[in-house]
């Protein structure tokens, strides 16, 4: 079959598969309306931190450790009532990314490790925070396995 | 190149790609059938087309892929058929390759609507389009229309 012949066949193909599927419509139970009466609500998905951050064992000696830096994910009130001591409160918020400043204060404690600690909750807001800091270019990056709660179990709670 | 186009084994060669593509785009088009309004959702979610041709696209696209598939497999007006998909591999390439471009974690939606997950876009999804393109174009080019109700037709089927 000549090209041209075959160009126009298939322009006439394009036509009667359109009219066939606007023929089907037209007989379906639920047609959809040739034009959306609204826009579209796409779905625009939410920050999602992927770097790699190792868990660590809530009775780990490395959270002893002097070199070590340990990151609260939670709020204020809650960070206060670790068991440890948290260096850098930076609290998580799933529907936001962690601000910049954050990022540089945590590179300028220049630690060994960067252990973080979150709800422990699935998921647990301490692995989402050490995974995007870990994206963010910080090295070394720990969660606590379990969170406050393991935290809280392996050296009692502060008063 | 003049020796590799004139070797005769390329009529036999588009047997295989024609069937393969004709089974292809019959089950591509299966989803898109089924639920209009999720693919319509799929198509918007490129952000290509204005508002007004989305739903037109959602209806007409997959007939227009049961056309070309059934001729395909049928080894019915076969080079037109080849062009047709040719022409559509060009067109999802295209929205492919600029939804990779703007950075839209999304759905392929070519055999399922909306889960990111299963079938998520990424430029391996643009390889396997070159080569559903590359197959379309070979067909389109050295089809014989052999093994095909074409042929059966032409030689006259016994009563």
């Amino acid at each position: 079959m000549p090209w041209r012949r075959a160009c126009l066949e298939a322009a006439a193909l394009v036509l009667a598969g359109g009219a066939l599927g606007l023929a089907a419509n037209l007989v379906r139970s639920d047609p959809l309306p040739w034009r959306a009466a609204a826009a579209y609500e796409t779905l625009v998905p939410c920050p999602e931190p992927i770097g790699e951050a190792t868990p660590l064992d809530p009775h780990d000696p490395a959270l002893n450790d002097p070199r070590t830096v340990l990151v609260s994910a939670l709020n204020a009130a809650e960070s206060r009532s670790l068991p440890l001591v948290p260096r850098l409160i930076i609290p998580y918020d799933y529907l936001q990314e962690v601000a910049a400043a954050d990022v540089r204060q945590v590179a300028a404690a220049r630690a060994a490790r960067v252990v973080v600690v979150g709800d422990g909750q699935r998921p647990d807001s301490g692995e989402q925070l050490a995974r995007e800091l870990a994206w963010r270019g910080i090295r070394n990056v720990f969660f606590v396995h379990g969170g406050a709660p393991a935290l809280a179990a392996a050296h009692g709670g502060r008063p | 190149m003049r020796a590799l186009g004139g070797w005769r084994g390329h009529a036999w060669l588009a047997v295989p790609l024609r069937l393969y593509l004709g089974v292809l785009f019959l089950y591509a088009a299966v989803h898109k059938v089924a639920d209009p309004a999720a693919f319509a959702l799929d198509v918007a979610t490129y952000e290509i087309l204005p508002l007004g041709l989305v739903n037109l696209t959602a209806i007409t696209l997959p007939w227009i892929e049961i056309v070309a598939g059934a001729l395909l497999l049928a080894g019915l007006r076969v080079r037109p058929a080849a062009i047709v998909v040719a022409a559509l591999m060009a067109v999802f390439l295209l929205a492919l390759v600029l939804a990779l471009v703007r950075g839209l974690d999304m759905s392929c939606g070519c055999f399922a609507s909306q889960a990111a997950e299963s079938d998520p876009i990424s430029w391996r999804t643009v390889l396997r389009d070159l080569v559903w393109l590359a197959m379309a174009v070979h067909v389109a080019v050295f089809d014989r229309a052999r093994l095909s109700v074409a042929h059966l037709i032409r030689k006259g089927v016994p009563p």
